[in-house]
């Protein structure tokens, strides 16, 4: 530990409905631990705004109400919360993480005996020709318009991909008013009949299923085109998007728009977890990496992930990952508490079955693999260093056998979002190509800053 | 465009900041990024190192589409960033992602 260094017996990184949950319920045994998060308000992603929610119920609707009294509960206990501090890296011995925090744009030191890493997830990156033109955008981060500042496209924008943020971002745009002109899905009618037919999964899963019906039924009947089983997609436009292309049913059709909103489903934040060396397999049903975790949840000695970024459970398992990990540091700091064992096997209950029936969204919203193969040379996968889908198939063919390999051959990963977006699509490529496993394939070497840092910012250190 | 809606939102305090050179009102609650795409839009956001048009994609730190100069400095995550009462905000249309 750093002779300088702040500490504490207990950090969470994240406050969403995981690290919130987490630190409540440390608060309730009587543990004050430190929160940092780097937004300005807590929530997390889905939660975003919400102490000060800009947009009513009515347009948004009613889930959010969980996260009021979640946001309540924190707000009131005593926690030592964060906001506006960003972890840039961490570092993970037998003492515990050091930990080297942004907060505010000054530079802090850390030390926490115990680390929960409740980080979340983002919205994947998801290659396709003109996606780095002005006018598209993630689906999740127009919702983050829409939270912040009640902000909507002033025109009806095109929405396309597949996953369940894709119809409630549509739905949301419908009751406020400004309806989509199109909305394009990846997933092929025939899927929800496929999925239906899993009766006992469909049954845990009725909520989300009859939720995604209600949405879609209210779209229909507003006369929101929905075309289903699209193979592919392009935005197109000199500055800015002026159109795009799909293909629907074998044939491609053509459709102006100035506002593009993709979603291609979330997946595990994966900057800190990876620069702290985590074991990680590829997860055939999420189709994506995430860290191995054991029964309690911990990936290391002192080091807990809860929430999405451990794999992608939706909100409320991330509540209740929250509190499985407090209980599991309260076991390890405080000894056991035979009361804990009870609440601690039905949270594992109800997580086995929710994780179950989520594994139905996850086929019903299952993207196509052979997606890259068909980009055309010159789609993007590294944005930031502008490397794209011809490139890395050169670099590939001239004998590029990993994903570090064509990092040096080609820079892809090497500019300022450090991968973030191209890391999964171009293991994926180097699977299908070699016809691996995205697990034999591998990802990035990651290492810190995972967040940027001026030089400037470490010279404000305390 | 993006556009504040009305019908639905609850009041919010403004504060003004400058874009390029020009004084505006915006909500608190924004960030810069935000802030942009309300007063501007998606076009003209930002120049990349390739000459490319750029604007953000993620709206939560993920990407570095956003990067835009704050206060004088460049280079900052715009979709960090809450605005700030007086706070001067460019535009890096010209292709200054290495200031
Ligand atoms: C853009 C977006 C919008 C979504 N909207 C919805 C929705 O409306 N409804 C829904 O059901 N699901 C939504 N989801 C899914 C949602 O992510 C999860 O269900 C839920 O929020 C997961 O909770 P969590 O606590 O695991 O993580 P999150 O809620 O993602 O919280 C993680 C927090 O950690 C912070 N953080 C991460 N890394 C660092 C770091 N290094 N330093 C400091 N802070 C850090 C983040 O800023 C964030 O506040 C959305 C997902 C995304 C990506
Ligand atoms: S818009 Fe992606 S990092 Fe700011």
């Amino acid at each position: 530990m750093m002779p300088d260094a702040r500490a504490n017996d207990i950090a969470i990184i994240g406050a969403g409905p995981a690290g919130m949950a987490a630190a409540v319920r440390l608060a309730k045994a009587g543990h004050r631990s430190t929160v940092f998060d780097m937004n300005a308000t807590p929530g997390g992603q889905i939660y975003r705004q919400l102490s000060e929610s800009q947009v009513s119920d009515a347009v948004m609707g009613k889930d959010y109400a969980r996260g009021r009294e979640l946001i309540e509960a924190f707000t009131q206990a005593d926690i030592d919360y964060r906001p506006g501090s960003r972890v840039w890296w961490a570092d993970n011995d037998a003492s515990g993480t050091s930990l080297g925090v942004l907060e505010k744009g000054q530079a802090q030191q850390w030390h926490a005996r115990q680390l929960i890493l409740a980080g979340g997830a983002m919205e994947r990156g998801w290659p396709f020709r003109g996606w780095q033109l002005p006018g598209v955008m993630n689906a999740g981060a127009a919702q983050i318009l829409l939270k912040q500042g009640a902000l909507v496209p002033a025109t009806p924008p095109v929405l396309a991909g597949t996953g369940p943020l894709l119809y409630l971002l549509a739905w949301q745009y419908l009751r406020a008013g400004i309806p989509p002109s199109l909305i394009l899905d990846t997933a092929p009618a025939t899927r929800y009949g496929e999925v239906v037919r899993q009766s006992r999964r469909a049954w845990f899963a009725r909520s989300y299923l009859l939720k995604g019906a209600r949405m879609i039924g209210a779209l229909k009947r507003a006369g929101v085109p929905i075309h289903q089983g699209i193979t592919a997609l392009e935005a197109h436009g000199d500055k800015a998007v002026e159109s795009i292309g799909y293909r629907h049913r074998g044939q491609w059709k053509t459709h102006s728009t100035e506002l593009l909103l993709t979603h291609f489903g979330v997946t595990p934040e994966p900057q800190l977890a990876r620069s702290l060396g985590l074991t990680h397999h590829w997860h055939a049903s999420q189709q994506s990496f995430v860290p191995e975790r054991d029964d309690t949840l911990a990936v290391g000695a002192n080091l807990w992930i809860a929430g999405d970024g451990g794999g992608i459970g939706g909100a409320i398992n991330a509540e209740r990952e929250g509190q499985l990990v407090a209980l599991a540091v309260l076991d390890k700091i405080g000894g056991v508490d035979p009361v804990w064992q009870q609440e601690k096997h039905s949270l594992l209950k109800a997580r086995r079955r929710d994780l179950d029936a989520r594994s139905l969204l996850e086929r019903l919203f299952r993207l196509p693999e052979a997606w890259l193969d068909d980009q055309p040379e010159e789609t993007l996968v590294c944005r930031c260093e502008s490397v794209s889908r011809g490139e890395l198939d050169r670099a590939i063919t001239q004998g590029g056998a990993g994903p570090n390999q064509l990092k040096a051959f080609t820079r892809c990963g090497m500019g300022p979002c450090q991968g973030r977006q191209c890391g999964e699509s171009v293991t994926r490529l180097l699977a299908r190509r070699l016809d691996w496993t995205p697990e034999a394939v591998g990802y990035y070497h990651i290492r810190p800053p995972v967040h940027s840092i001026t030089l400037g910012e470490l010279a404000t250190k305390e | 465009m993006f556009q504040r809606l009305d019908a639905s939102s609850t009041p919010v305090r403004h504060v003004q900041i400058w874009l390029d050179g020009t004084p505006h009102k915006v909500p608190e609650t924004l960030t810069v990024a935000a802030a942009v795409l309300q007063l501007r839009g998606w076009q003209g956001y930002r120049r990349h190192v390739d000459g490319s048009p750029r604007a953000p994609l993620c709206m939560m730190g993920v990407c570095q589409e956003c990067l835009i100069t704050i206060d004088g400095r460049a280079n900052r995550q715009g979709c960090l960033e809450p605005v700030a009462e007086g706070m001067r905000i460019e535009r890096q249309g010209g292709g200054a992602h290495d200031a």
